[in-house]
């Protein structure tokens, strides 16, 4: 009788540890899109791990913030020469991308054009990604592509590796 | 009888109290944690955004370039038709030197602009030599990837038609012409092969003008 209370008592605190810890989602204290002092226009934000249910699909979304001043084009640009976003999984990463859901661009236009405009992401946004795990921990170096301006110039395309560390249960 | 279990039940009183206290100590340790990250992540983003709006901000040409005042770097790169053009074949000439790749929406905005004053300012020793930087860092060995490139460069020719000499492989140029981290990027170049002034990002076809005006005038 005296484990009466005891037993769910070490079963909350077990509970408290795991939400706080292994399977938090948090912010990065490092700056994974900063290389030799030069601003990346994009940087991940999170989730830094994810625990997914092994062979099924299952969503995650996936966020980023861009810098302030820097808009990129949406997955869509409305012009064929302009480089869209994408996110890719490599094919040897133990996760599968089944399907991803970009946000719609915002309407955005530059101050020399005021006629034309463009189909662009700024701020924070999040890519809807559809994963299927294998079982097994997997350490993802997945990429996001894009192509990021200000309002006067644009800076090269540029992939930028979104690491995720991804459990198949 | 009554005493012991008047005793189990503080006992367990106790216990709850203290599990409790210790969920709300984990609870607040996992939030000041989450916050004190979030923060970390967003005091790192502004002080990186500040250092590129200063840069932005300085001038209305962008970031001041160290080439002006300094002879333009020497090159000799391919055109579309693999003809070498080097920068000493155009001694004497007033010179626009224009950085631009096909990606880029203001290339695309301030290319006709250039194609009107180089017909403009053409038949007084003004030419423009427009290199393509695509940025994307292609080795040698990816020949598809390289010619589709080529390809992509040769529409955009076309349909902006560039009648002045487009030469490919600029972003072998990025170190002697100081980075080129963003285009379009343009060089005014005097007669003598003095870089008068330089513009990072598109500024507006009356600032181009004068700049080509200033760059016709000079070393006479």
């Amino acid at each position: 009788m005296r484990t009466h209370l005891a037993i769910p008592a070490v079963t909350l605190l077990c509970s408290a540890l795991l939400c706080f810890g292994a399977h938090g989602q948090s912010f990065p204290t490092q700056a994974p899109n900063q290389s030799n002092g030069k601003l990346e226009a994009v940087l991940y934000l999170y989730p830094e791990q994810v625990t997914l249910t092994a062979g099924k699909t299952s969503p995650v979304a996936l966020h980023f913030r861009i810098a302030p001043g820097f808009h990129i084009n949406s997955h869509t640009p409305k012009e064929e020469f302009l480089i869209p976003t994408v996110f890719s999984i490599p094919a040897d990463a133990g996760v599968k991308l089944e399907d991803a859901t970009y946000p719609p661009g915002a309407d955005f236009v530059l101050p020399a054009d005021p006629d034309t405009k463009l189909s662009v992401y700024t701020g924070e946004f999040a890519i809807q990604a559809k994963l299927v795990a294998q079982p097994g921990d997997h350490l993802v170096n997945a990429k996001l592509r894009y192509q990021a301006c200000d309002k006067t110039a644009c800076m090269p395309p540029k992939t930028i590796t979104v690491p995720i560390d991804i459990v198949g249960k | 009888m009554e005493g012991a279990r008047s005793i189990r039940l503080k006992r367990n009183t106790f216990v709850l109290f203290v599990t409790l206290f210790v969920l709300a100590v984990f609870a607040w340790a996992g939030w000041a944690n989450y916050e004190y990250r979030k923060q970390a992540a967003e005091k790192m983003l502004a002080a990186a955004g500040h250092t590129e709006l200063i840069a932005s901000g300085s001038s209305d040409d962008g970031p001041p370039s160290p080439l002006v005042g300094k002879p333009a770097p020497e090159f000799a790169l391919q055109d579309l038709s693999g003809k070498k053009v080097s920068l000493s074949s155009y001694k004497g000439k007033a010179l626009l030197i224009n950085f631009w790749a096909t990606w880029c929406g203001p290339c695309k905005l301030e290319t006709p602009w250039i194609v009107q004053l180089r017909d403009q300012y053409a038949s007084q020793g003004f030419e423009v030599l427009g290199i393509d930087s695509e940025g994307d860092d292609l080795p040698d060995s990816d020949k598809p990837g390289l010619a589709k490139q080529k390809a992509a460069v040769a529409e955009f020719v076309q349909q902006e038609h560039m009648p002045y000499p487009v030469l490919l492989g600029g972003d072998g140029l990025a170190q002697p012409y100081g980075g080129l981290e963003a285009m379009p990027t343009s060089f005014y170049v005097d007669r003598n092969g003095t870089v008068v002034a330089a513009q990072m990002g598109i500024s507006s076809k009356d600032d181009m003008e004068a700049k080509i005006r200033k760059i016709i005038g000079a070393g006479k």
